[in-house]
């Protein structure tokens, strides 16, 4: 087993009356236990040129269900209105502009179940990981 | 405007060959600008003893124009500290994924309209593994927020 510990932390002096510190750490495991995920996919980079719209990061068929996937994407982009949107089983779950990053757990349930990246702009690069136990 | 920043670390010396240390932070603006996002919902600390899939945005209007092509982040985490319970995360019922025990996530919403005009897009929603009680942390940080009507 590995051990890999993920940590957020959110922080703002000014976006309420009273100062924000929110930090989480998590070591990541498996489904249903506390071995740690041993598998990874990148860390990688994709440049996508035009005529990518809704191009196919991670198959849902190529990977079981009840495991503990983790995916790290983030667009490099320093143009602010450049965005990624995320899909997965067709629902458009946001957009990752300049800058962002996302970190979620994904259930790779059936072969509808694929992450999909469209860029709003050609030639934009992501920056992705998939943490999983298998 | 806020300034608010977003950092993740990801560090592990065994998972790869080469040790990972990933690390990056990003402000949260509001979309396609530079300028911060300036609303939250605040946090919610709730213990959930049902296995119902429940909408953890209940007060937010769906598919709102307040939202339409506006910046929203997600943090969610599971504060369970028993490895067998984790809690199923879907977006009008399609599957996300599972938070296990310990494990967050931080991950942009659209809040899109269905296309059939339900307004089901909104809905973040989560539900627990067991029935025994789970405790979870969420809120959303974001700009452009509406609220129903009082009736």
């Amino acid at each position: 087993m590995a051990t890999t510990t993920a940590t957020i932390t959110i922080s703002s002096t000014d976006l309420l009356t009273d100062e924000l510190s929110l930090s989480t750490s998590a070591t990541l495991t498996g489904h249903n236990n506390s071995t740690g995920l041993t598998q990874a996919a990148g860390l990688s980079r994709k440049k996508l040129a035009s005529g990518h719209a809704e191009y196919t990061l991670f198959d849902g068929s190529d990977y079981t269900a009840t495991k503990a996937h983790k995916l790290y994407l983030k667009n490099t982009s320093t143009t602010a209105d450049e965005s990624f949107k995320i899909t997965i089983n067709t629902e458009e779950v946001g957009l990752l502009y300049a800058g962002d990053w996302a970190f979620f757990p994904w259930s790779a349930h059936d072969s509808d179940n694929d992450i999909k990246i469209d860029p709003s702009a050609t030639d934009m690069v992501l920056e992705y990981m998939l943490f999983t136990d298998e | 405007m806020a300034t608010t920043t977003a950092s993740l670390t990801i560090n592990s010396s065994d998972l790869v060959g080469d040790a990972l240390s990933l690390s990056t932070s990003n402000e949260l603006n509001k979309a396609g600008t530079t300028t911060g996002i300036d609303q939250t919902t605040g946090m919610t600390k709730a213990y959930l003893t049902a296995t119902t899939n429940i909408d953890i945005f209940p007060t937010l209007i769906e598919g709102s124009m307040a939202f339409a092509g506006k910046s929203s982040w997600v943090y969610i985490c599971n504060k369970s500290l028993d490895e067998t319970e984790y809690a199923t995360i879907t977006i009008s019922g399609n599957v996300i994924g599972r938070l296990y025990a310990g494990d967050f996530l931080w991950m942009p919403w659209s809040q899109s309209e269905d296309s059939a005009g339900e307004n089901l897009h909104g809905d973040i929603e989560l539900a627990p593994s067991v029935a025994t009680g789970m405790w979870f942390e969420w809120c959303m940080i974001n700009e452009g927020t509406e609220y129903p009507t009082a009736v």
